[in-house]
């Protein structure tokens, strides 16, 4: 472990503070200042290390941190001052700790004499942000600041990723002492179990060598853990079927002749045969969400074997029981498993061919890519999303808003790596993709980032179009423009009689007009055909772009698993005839 | 029934309370007190809820950064205690059998007035339940309980 303090003489809190986030590795933070921040702005106006990019809203800076940390695989790190500034964060938080994004919140506080008094700007952010943070401290004591800096990090990045926030008081931050804290204590209670236990291991092999009609369920656990080399070796060892869920799209390149694609609610019909029909199922990096099993969730992989590979005691068994689990790291786990199989075919001389159940999923496979590769009588906005799709340069990082453009990108777009699908899949939240983009681009400057939009999303976070003009970050914004908050809609129509409560966002704003008053380039698409000059002139503007696509206003996007139904009773299948 | 050791720092308890609250889980009964180790406490839980609840209880407490041990505990394998203080009206013809009664529970008179008995007893939950439906009869004034501390035999 690096030594990040020696001895050092008469530090204030923010400069502890700002030493910490260098020896943990931090380049860039970002933030809007507040009265408790002063001191800590202050020191970090002339930090040459560390890049402050000043967001418009808290929200997005906790989004653009989520993003940066989704695409970059480090840990993202916001700032928002106290009060105001730290119940703004709320939203972003609990977005990055529901899909176990590393993110550590710094945010400022009422000094420690005047917590409890209502003091202006104070709000208990501690006791607020508990049940959203994966943990957080309150700093009473400037010399406790390097322990907690350094435990943050190390919480917020180990064992399953998630939110640390750090709330500090403004005369913590003043006050100078002398640190010399080069032992890094962890927190006793806490010791992240990677190494799976090596019986279960072995379990699991017995079951995948004796399957037939085998399905890799891949997660965003895989992606977390860097372990999409494995599962694809894995997946061809066994000629096994890989679905992945909404947050494990690219764990395995989708072209992959074994990908499904994404199962569960709004998933490919395929897929969710496969999830219904196999009869050993290797989950890996994934809880079992609602949207991924359907409502019955006796009709989930009814008479397979499941194993259940996961980082996460605490999902073992919470959502479906499983009959083998693996508590573990799944790039761990995966490259055990591999082992042990290599070892236990070369004993039986090979593999025993599962041809028959091979042929099967490359069939599916070829509906699913087919699907989406001819346009056929597709709405609007399928037609869109598919001719993107054409257009993106294979490494291009796609961020989603919440709704029908979401699921539009997720059922059409293929995506050919891990951490290039960004979505707010357990929160669903609206407004997240934008400042995500944001946060992707500043991770990966060299990389195209396309933000999937809705017009009701994106009104949601769209004023950072001015941090993307001021700090010269370039992402492309497509929104889906229906003028309506489609999902919503799309349910009261086939399930509500079609009586759209609040639903129709009106003609306001122009948005092509909007993005040019923040200085961006903008241009409406009404053909698919004219995407590729609109995203050509995107990219060759040199800045943030937002191309407003004007789509069917009553699309929808099929196929679904209806309200109460499961896996094998998706409606609106006729396009995927298998 | 679980006993926990957790680090003694502020807002731990509404960590763990939360952790219930946001899971959807009844804790019947819940004490915390410092232990024989420096920093830590101890708290023993009790909730009422189905083996799998009682699984994903045990789990999600695991996960608290602060909780440095679960355990889970039986009765069988543990030795069990509640506190009662109870204060009862005491009319002068029910004094002599109320006191009689309490004697033969194991109560300790910790105070009297004229019209009232206040009764303090430490023992296993059910025994207390008894004690106090008896008491019922009397009238009782006040009543309060402890919650449960419990642990381990060896
Ligand atoms: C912050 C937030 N508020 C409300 C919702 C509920 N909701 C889910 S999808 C949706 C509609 C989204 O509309 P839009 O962004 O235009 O996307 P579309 O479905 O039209 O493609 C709404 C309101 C949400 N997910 N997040
Ligand atoms: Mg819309």
């Amino acid at each position: 472990m690096r030594i990040r303090f020696r001895m050092k003489k008469n530090l204030s809190g923010a400069e502890i503070v700002l030493e910490g986030l260098k020896g943990e590795g931090v380049e860039v933070v970002f933030g809007i200042p507040g009265g408790a921040l002063l001191d800590l702005y202050n020191m970090l106006y002339d930090e040459e290390g560390i890049r402050h990019i000043l967001m418009r809203h808290e929200q997005c800076a906790a989004h653009a941190a989520d993003g940066y940390a989704r695409a970059s695989a480090k840990t993202g790190v916001c700032i928002a001052t106290s009060g105001p500034g730290a119940t703004n964060l709320v939203t972003g938080l609990a977005t990055a700790q529901m899909d176990s994004s590393p993110v550590v919140a710094l945010t400022g506080q009422v000094p420690t004499a005047a917590i409890g008094s209502d003091a202006f700007q104070e709000t208990s952010t501690f006791t607020l942000t508990m049940p959203i943070t994966k943990h957080n401290f309150l700093v009473k004591r400037t010399e406790d600041l390097p322990k907690v800096i350094h435990q943050a990090f190390y919480i917020a990045s180990t064992g399953r990723k998630g939110v640390v926030l750090i709330d500090l008081p403004k005369d913590v931050l003043a006050e100078r002492v002398d640190i010399d804290t080069d032992v890094h204590v962890k927190p006793p209670g806490y010791n992240p179990k990677t190494e799976p236990n090596i019986m279960q291991i072995k379990k699991a092999v017995d079951v995948l060598v004796a399957s037939s009609e085998p399905v890799i369920l891949a997660g965003g656990g895989v992606i977390s853990a860097n372990a999409s080399e494995e599962v694809r070796v894995l997946a061809e060892m066994l000629q096994a079927a890989v679905v992945t869920t909404l947050m494990g799209k690219g764990a395995i390149p989708e072209d992959h002749p074994l990908c499904l694609g994404m199962g569960g609610m709004h998933g490919h019909y395929p897929a969710n045969k496969a999830l219904s029909e196999c009869d050993v199922l290797l989950a890996v990096g994934t809880r079992f969400s609602d949207r991924l099993t359907g409502w019955k969730t006796e009709q989930f992989a009814p008479d397979a074997k499941i194993i259940h590979i996961d980082i996460d005691a605490a999902e073992i068994n919470k959502n479906i029981q499983v009959h083998i689990p693996i508590v573990g790291d799944a790039k761990a786990a995966l490259s055990a498993i591999i082992r042990n199989l290599e070892r236990r075919l070369e004993k039986s001389g090979g593999t025993s061919p599962r041809n028959e159940w091979e042929r099967r999923v490359r069939e599916m496979h070829r509906i699913c890519e087919s699907c989406i590769n001819t346009d056929g009588d597709d709405m609007l906005s399928a037609r869109m999303i598919k001719e993107i799709g054409r257009i993106l340069k294979d490494d291009t990082i796609i961020t989603t808003e919440v709704g029908q453009c979401q699921m539009f990108a997720a059922h059409f777009y293929m995506t050919k790596k891990p951490r290039n699908f960004i979505s707010s899949g357990g929160l669903g939240t609206m407004g997240f993709g934008f400042p995500a983009a944001i946060g992707a681009k500043v991770a990966c400057p060299d990389r195209d980032v396309v933000d999937i939009a809705g017009d009701g999303s994106f009104l949601m976070t769209c004023q950072d179009l001015a941090t993307c003009i001021e700090n010269d970050i370039q992402v492309v914004v497509c929104i889906f423009d229906n003028r309506y908050l489609g999902m919503v809609r799309q349910w009261q129509e086939l399930f509500f009689e079609r009586k759209y409560a609040h639903t129709h966002l009106g003609v306001t704003p122009d948005f092509v007009k909007l993005a040019e008053s923040f200085g961006c380039y903008a241009e409406r698409v009404e053909r698919p055909e004219d995407l590729r000059e609109a995203f050509k002139n995107a990219f060759e503007s040199g800045k943030t772009a937002v191309l407003d696509l004007i789509v069917g206003k009553e699309d929808k996007v099929l196929p679904m698993i209806p309200p109460g139904g499961g896996l094998t009773e998706m409606i609106g299948v006729e396009r995927c005839n298998i | 029934m679980i006993s926990l050791l957790v680090e003694d720092n502020p807002g731990v308890l509404a960590r763990i309370s939360g952790m219930f609250t946001r899971r959807a889980i009844n804790i019947t009964s819940l004490t915390v007190s410092p232990c024989e180790k420096p920093k830590l406490s101890r708290m023993t839980v009790v909730i009422n809820g189905s083996e799998r609840e009682l699984e994903q209880v045990r789990k999600q407490l695991n996960n608290l950064i602060e909780v440095i041990q679960v355990r889970e505990l039986s009765s069988e394998d543990a030795i069990v205690r509640d506190l009662c203080l109870l204060k009862v009206s005491a009319k002068k013809e029910q004094r002599a059998e109320i006191l009689q009664l309490a004697e033969s529970y194991g109560a300790r008179v910790l105070d009297a007035t004229l019209s009232t008995l206040t009764f303090e007893l430490a023992d296993e939950p059910r025994k207390i339940d008894r004690f106090v439906e008896i008491m019922r009869h009397f009238g009782i004034k006040q009543l309060l309980r402890s919650g449960i501390c419990a642990i381990a035999r060896d």
